[in-house]
């Protein structure tokens, strides 16, 4: 851990940071996004209520300084990295102080870099800053049955709804929908993991007729579904999608029959970050290949590069519309969202102001 | 004595494929045309004669006709994308092997029967440098390949391709990516149907083969039959539309998908 981090926190506080890290760097596959961000979220209000600042500024450093030392830039950790650009927006915001965000000129102070120094001292900005986290915290608590309750907007009666794999939300989103109308879904059943297996069950315990075909029969029936329904790990910047393995797929065949294709996820799953290559390391996630092909199998194992990757691009143009908990947006809209939500001097979790910069470099 | 109608029985128990049924309407014609006054094992052995016939020209030395033809296409450093397991495509590229030619494969399998394990098998007994993934990762993987080679069921009169299902999602990757999609089919297979989807006229495999996992779990839906809202559904074919397809390689002529009338109404099929 930065010997910066460590003169401000107490021994109590570090061994939770370093709890929490761990946390994060455990069953990645299994974990719920939505746990995990409330989890995010107390770790660092604790570290704000806990550690040694006086400024806004020496907040911010101190949280940025914490980020470093987690496995934020897995790929897998989108959730936990916008809850904490959100909590630095909070921060931000605060320590400017509320003149300026009310002022009618709101919009450039989002893009001002540096953060004026406010009349509040430590005990003010602090309660402030857990109030906002308070509400952020609901926000978060409501947005799933938020994006649920829009489910009679979207699906009418006699409808067949395609989906991919398995999602909580997209579950919650039809077995509401089920409540006032009657539609048929048809899961694809979303290989190697067979995660579609599991909605199958789930979906058809909540009364609603499902049919479970393979991916590779996606073209086959698309031209007889009316809309495509799926959920994602992450929502790019410019509206293209991290989705389950096979979307992308299901995305054009569906943009070759005109069928819209709409996606519901929360706000949290927004990240202000571009796909600058489709490489494992730097957006792609590959696992391994024991579901795809029986490690009994050695020969074969030894002889043939298998590759099971995690993750799929879907471009923002495969898509119609994005479900959240502010409501629909269309995928063009969503840099506005962006840049509501997050600070752009925190899009790169591992960037230190200038202002920091020039007092490490004179220390 | 044994008549078309005959036959006419024993042929609704067999499956219907197209290319079942091109040879079954040859058989039909052969058994009408012998003559009255032949004896039963004379006749029988002339039937079994023009089968051997339609099997030799049709089939094998198609065959052969198509592999000499497709492997020109095979340069080196190719990387070819092939679909599941079939002994056209891998005909070819033991041939293309044979002939020193270097290139890679990648194999795309699909549940429930992934077939493409034995494609590999194959293949890297030959020594051909193979890679294997799944149909969801075809768009991964479209990028470093440079063409693709689809075998088909049938060629339908409109120009549609029925292939196994997926063949089509293939198509579509293939032609967002700009590379070649080339589909090796010999004559006897073209059909004088038409069809612009792939359900009107499909077929069912087992629905509990989709249940098979790896390592024998069960899934979720393993007790769909106990559920009410739950159904399987294992298509065993689909269409890929002719925009999807570069070219077609028969044993007559390399043509687009759409002069499959053309070929039908020159009588390939020799009967």
């Amino acid at each position: 851990m930065d010997p910066f981090l460590l003169k401000k926190i107490t021994r109590d506080t570090k061994s939770q940071l370093e709890e929490f890290a761990l946390y994060l760097s455990e069953n990645k596959n299994e974990r719920r996004s939505y746990v995990s961000v409330v989890k995010t979220i107390n770790v660092f209000r604790d570290l704000i209520c806990t550690a040694e600042w006086v400024t806004g500024r020496e907040l911010i450093k101190i949280v940025k300084c914490y980020c470093k030392y987690l496995p934020l830039s897995q790929s897998n950790e989108t959730d936990v990295s916008n809850v904490v650009r959100r909590i630095l927006k909070i921060i931000r915001e605060e320590s400017v102080g509320p003149e300026a965000t009310n002022s009618a000129d709101g919009i450039s102070a989002f893009f001002k870099t540096d953060i004026k120094p406010c009349n509040l001292g430590r005990s003010d900005l602090q309660d402030n800053i857990l109030n906002s986290i308070v509400e952020l915290l609901a926000e978060l608590d409501t947005s799933k049955s938020n994006i649920v309750n829009m489910a009679l907007e979207h699906i009418h009666s006699n409808e067949r709804i395609l989906t991919y794999g398995h999602s909580n939300t997209i579950r919650d989103f039809l077995l509401y929908g089920r409540k006032a109308r009657d539609f048929e879904v048809i899961v694809c059943e979303s290989g190697p993991s067979l995660k579609g297996h599991k909605m199958a069950a789930e979906l058809s315990e909540g009364g609603i007729k499902t049919t479970v075909i393979a991916d590779s029969a996606a073209f086959a029936i698309i031209h007889a579904v009316n809309k495509v329904i799926i959920g994602t790990h992450t929502i790019m910047a410019d509206g293209a999608l991290r989705a389950t393995n096979g979307v992308h797929q299901v995305a054009m065949a569906a943009k070759f029959f005109s069928v819209p294709v709409i996606v519901c996820a929360p706000l949290y799953k927004l990240s202000p970050t571009h796909l600058c290559s489709y490489d494992p390391d730097a957006f792609n996630k590959v696992i391994g290949p024991e579901k795809m092909l029986n490690f009994s199998n050695a020969n074969l194992h030894s002889k043939v590069l298998i590759s099971n990757p995690d993750f799929d691009y879907v471009p923002s143009d495969l898509i119609e519309l994005f479900i959240t908990n502010t409501g629909g947006h269309a995928p063009s809209y969503l840099y506005r969202i962006i840049s509501e939500l997050y600070h752009p001097e925190d899009y790169d979790l591992d960037n230190m102001c200038v202002e920091d910069v020039e007092d490490e470099m004179a220390t | 004595m044994i008549g078309p109608s005959h036959l006419h029985n024993h042929s609704e128990a067999v499956v219907s494929t197209q290319s079942t049924g091109n040879f079954i309407k040859h058989t039909k014609v052969q058994v009408a045309k012998i003559s009255p006054d032949l004896t039963e094992s004379v006749a029988k052995e002339e039937l079994q004669q023009s089968c051997d016939n339609f099997f030799r020209e049709n089939i094998y030395l198609a065959g052969k006709s198509i592999t000499e033809k497709a492997v020109e296409r095979v340069v080196d450093g190719d990387t070819i994308l092939i679909y599941k397991k079939s002994q056209l495509i891998l005909h070819i590229l033991l041939e293309a092997k044979a002939r020193n030619k270097n290139f890679r494969v990648m194999v795309v399998d699909s549940r429930p029967d992934l077939s493409g394990v034995q494609s590999c098998e194959r293949l890297t007994a030959a020594g051909i440098p193979c890679s294997y993934v799944y149909i969801n990762s075809c768009t991964y993987v479209m990028k470093k390949v440079t063409k693709v080679m689809l075998a088909a069921d049938a060629l339908l009169a409109n120009g549609y391709v029925l292939g196994p299902v997926g063949t089509a999602l293939i198509g579509l990757i293939s032609s967002t990516y700009n590379k070649p999609v080339i589909v090796c089919c010999e004559t006897y297979k073209f059909s004088e149907r038409v069809q612009t989807d792939s359900i009107l006229y499909n077929e069912l495999a087992d629905p509990d083969s989709m249940l098979k996992t790896l390592n024998e779990e069960d899934t979720p839906v393993s007790n769909w039959r106990d559920c009410p809202n739950t159904r399987l559904v294992n298509l065993v074919y689909d269409t890929t539309p002719p925009a999807l397809v570069s070219i077609v390689i028969t044993e007559i002529a390399e043509l687009p998908c759409t002069s499959a009338p053309v070929v039908l109404r020159r009588g390939a099929v020799k009967m």
